[in-house]
């Protein structure tokens, strides 16, 4: 059990994946949601290098790559959104997405 | 017993991720949950270096761990979120729905590892080493050279938008 195999790394990924699962579902703050969506988008990364390292397959590795480019363009095209309601509401309550036409 | 360095290094990481990974949802004030997203980054670039997948780690460090957290800590200290700390939780049986919600998935992830034939070998089929870097450039920029230049009309697609979105004063849209 202590000898550390695939099964640890994926283990570790499912609870990185379902804390920041948690707190997307549980939090109002707009900017810790989009940073829990990091987390779960960190935990399938994870998984994917720890397969790729596994299985000697370099496709893990290089679809990582895209995923974090692809979560790079999410974060920066939401905390975008995220000022722009902040402007308009002068808080960042989840709740005042609801309507995203100005 | 013998313990491998190896896995001493992956019980420290794995540790380091999880606490802050709860950090990043138990925090009230989103500057610390900034600063406990930065200690997960580095927890996983750490845990990528284990996996000898070097490249990657890199650039979880650069990418991760510098740009997007910058970003984070940028747009939390533009405004002053203090007052908004009490809504952070919503309460009563929606949360313990969602919360049992959250258990199941994890249950089903679990058993699914488990009830695999994965764990048979604890060791790598071969190993990669220090060649990977150069064989993931070249898949890169033959195999997947498609994806690589749509990333680059989507990265240049996502900087127009995120500025005009900025720019426009109160609506989203200006």
């Amino acid at each position: 059990m202590l000898e550390v195999g695939i099964n640890h790394y994926l283990i570790l990924s499912a609870a990185l994946f379902c804390i920041g699962l948690v707190g997307v579902l549980l939090r109002k703050n707009a900017l810790v949601i989009l940073m829990c969506i990091e987390l779960m988008l960190n935990g399938v990364n994870l998984s994917f290098v720890a397969f790729g390292y596994y299985y000697s397959n370099l496709n893990g590795f290089i679809i990582v790559f895209f995923v974090m480019t692809v979560a790079a363009c999410e974060a920066a095209v939401g905390l975008a959104l995220a000022v722009a309601i902040l402007k308009r509401f002068k808080e960042i309550n989840i709740k005042n997405f609801e309507l995203l036409k100005g | 017993m013998m313990i491998n360095s190896a896995e001493v290094l992956f019980y420290i990481l794995g540790l380091m991720t999880l606490i802050a990974g709860v950090g990043v949802v138990a925090m009230q004030n989103p500057i610390y949950s900034a600063l406990c997203l930065v200690m997960t980054m580095i927890g996983i670039s750490g845990l990528f270096f284990t996996l000898e997948a070097y490249f990657v780690a890199g650039v979880q460090l650069i990418v991760y761990a510098g740009a997007v957290t910058v970003l984070f800590v940028m747009v939390v200290m533009l405004f002053d979120l203090r007052k908004e700390v009490s809504s952070a939780l919503g309460g009563g049986i929606n949360t313990a729905a969602k919360a049992v919600g959250v258990g199941i998935i994890l249950g089903l992830i679990l058993s699914a590892i488990s009830l695999s034939k994965l764990g048979t070998s604890t060791m790598p089929l071969k190993g990669l080493g220090a060649s990977s870097i150069k064989e993931v450039a070249v898949q890169l920029f033959t195999k997947y050279i498609f994806g690589f230049e749509i990333i680059s009309v989507l990265l240049l697609l996502v900087v127009v938008g995120a500025v005009g979105l900025a720019r426009s004063r109160g609506g989203t849209h200006a």
